[in-house]
């Protein structure tokens, strides 16, 4: 009965031991979609309503570390519009106007993808993890966080992330509002090798609300470089 | 000759090291035709204005920077006049912690929307457009040397009162600072202004975001008497974002009220997420006058928009700031094709 007992406890502890980091697989997570401490992306959004083609989005995001993050808007419509998140604040910059309006957490969602989807991608920061379970996704063996909103700057209220057991990579995720309303789903399609580090190339979001739109977000000409910190100053007049 | 070389050598490398040179541009052009109902003066009843914009943007790494936007425009009422309006034209460029410019800049303090007691070097703000929808504004000539530190960007200008442009009624040569910091989620400025033939101007403004919807947002000046102006946003969670601001100018001056509200992609459903809507009140609360503005938009594909928009005064006929507007309505269309 000890000898049982005994043989019981290191089980349990070994499986323990065995138990996968989820901070630690987030944070794997996070260098995939940000590859370095400071780059520059071009992210191009295309919406599909009913399987056809339907608007197009540019940008150019700048990043630097996990909580400061610039993005120039380059579609025809939305040229010469920029916008600022620095932690917990955003700011949107109109055309021909040096002076910021500060957004609501509200109004980060609006939109097919919405300015967090851009902006902002640190997830270790904005989310504390627990691992939920193992599950098997297209044979691949998956790790299954569930993602809980730690501060008020965070897309999502919450996230379940699958995660391969055997690299780290994403397969796909769900996002839900605060309200509990599964909002949106995504899947993570293609990587790419950029001076020697996997970094996401492709994924697509998908509108869980109305199910006949998604939107594919390309990632290209990622370009680590060391961007200066008055780039990402509120106050600066200057706005390229 | 020596001296000219190593300049030259040193500029090079400052280039190289600085990480390469990036474009922007931009142009768009659009008509807008207007008629006016119901007019009480002998002014024509429609009105047409064409509009030709374009902007172009140099950036060499981080270190210069030069700018330059342009607007020609047609109006006709009885013949037709037209203008070409330089918005900015300016050249800038970065040493350590400094950012210096010069040249026809726009440069915006005000934290309001529709008024700004704070915005010293701000275009005129006219409440009843407060977004410049058509994007008029011109700049300032103007220099300034910015110096951002930390969560400190200390700014300081000096504008002409119109060296190319004598004409811009209402610009006074202006010296002016301003001091913008975040604290405890405060977005924060504090503003000293001295424009000739005018006392010192001290003043602040703020933005806060409280919580997921709402926005608020405050500016006090104090110059020949002290003007301040209280507002914020709320956004609602169907995509519904309302703007409320009060803003009195100075002791005996009326107040006024602005209230607008608006929705963008109006439903997130095919044929209805092109549609913008949006509304304004702009009230005088001394004479109890108002100006009713109704704004839709239309987008079609990535590069036109068609957009309609009607403006109705009402107060007291002839002896109220709104109701002295001489027509009951006055309804303007137009679109705009963006390259």
């Amino acid at each position: 009965m000890t000898r049982t007992l005994a043989l019981a406890l290191i089980g349990a502890a070994a499986c323990q031991a065995a138990a996968p980091d989820a901070q630690a697989l987030l944070a794997g997570y996070d260098r995939l979609r940000n590859g370095w401490d400071s780059f520059s992306v071009r992210v191009r959004i295309q919406t599909f309503e009913n399987g056809k083609a339907d608007e197009a989005y540019d940008y150019e995001v700048y990043q630097k570390g996990a909580e400061r993050t610039y993005v120039e808007f380059l579609s025809p419509r939305e040229k010469g519009q920029h916008l600022l998140m620095l932690g917990d604040d955003m700011w949107i910059y109109l055309p021909d106007t040096s002076r910021p309006i500060r957004i609501t957490p509200l109004q980060r969602l609006q939109g097919n993808a919405s300015n967090g989807d851009v902006a902002r991608t640190n997830w270790a920061a904005d989310y504390n993890a627990v691992v939920l379970r193992g599950e098997a996704v297209d044979g691949a063996q998956c790790h299954v966080l569930e993602l809980t909103a730690k501060r008020k700057g965070a897309t999502y209220r919450k996230v379940h992330l699958w995660l391969r057991a055997g690299d780290g990579r994403p397969v796909k995720a769900d996002f839900f509002l605060a309200s509990g309303k599964h909002a949106k789903s995504a899947s993570y399609d293609q990587y790419e090798t950029v001076n020697g580090r996997t970094v996401l190339k492709q994924m697509t979001l998908y509108d869980r609300i109305r199910n006949s739109s998604y939107s594919v977000m390309k990632y290209d000409e990622w370009n680590p470089r060391q961007l200066p910190d008055r780039m990402f100053h509120q106050g600066r007049s200057e706005r390229f | 000759m020596h001296a000219g070389i190593v300049l030259l050598a040193a500029a090079a490398t400052l280039a190289a090291q600085s990480g390469g040179s990036e474009t922007r541009f931009a142009f768009s052009l659009g008509d807008e035709g207007g008629y006016t109902a119901g007019l009480r003066a002998p002014i024509e009843s429609g009105t047409n204005l064409g509009i030709a914009q374009g902007s172009f943007a140099w950036r060499e790494g981080g270190r210069f920077r030069f700018a330059a936007s342009a607007a020609a425009l047609a109006a006709t009422a009885e013949e037709t006049h037209s203008r070409l309006l330089v918005k900015e034209t300016y050249f800038g460029f970065t040493a350590g912690d400094f950012d210096f410019l010069a040249g026809k800049k726009i440069l915006k303090w005000g934290t309001g929307y529709a008024f700004t007691p704070t915005g010293v070097l701000d275009p005129p703000r006219d409440p009843s457009d407060p977004t410049d929808r058509l994007g008029l504004n011109q700049g300032r000539e103007l220099a300034s040397l910015e110096y951002i530190r930390g969560r400190h960007a200390v700014t300081a200008a000096w504008a002409s009162g119109g060296m190319l442009q004598r004409h811009r009624p209402g610009l006074n040569e202006t010296f002016a600072a301003r001091d913008n910091f975040m604290l405890k989620g405060f977005d924060t400025s504090v503003i000293f202004a001295k424009m000739r033939g005018r006392p010192v101007l001290t003043g602040a403004n703020f933005t806060r975001v409280v919580g997921e919807s709402v926005e608020v947002h405050a500016e006090v000046a104090h110059c020949e008497s002290t003007v301040v102006l209280a507002g914020g946003q709320y956004s609602f969670r169907s995509g519904v974002n309302t703007t409320v601001e009060l803003y009195s100018p100075g002791a005996g001056g009326p107040r006024y009220a602005f209230f607008r509200i608006g929705k963008s992609r109006l439903r997130e459903l095919p044929g209805w997420k092109e549609w913008d809507l949006g509304g304004m009140v702009l009230a005088n609360l001394r004479d109890h006058s108002r100006l009713l503005i109704i704004d839709v938009n239309r987008r079609f594909g990535n590069h036109l928009s068609v957009y309609g928009r009607v403006q109705a005064p009402a107060g007291a006929k002839w002896r109220s700031e709104y109701g002295m507007i001489p027509y009951a309505a006055l309804l303007t269309g137009g679109f705009r094709v963006q390259l």
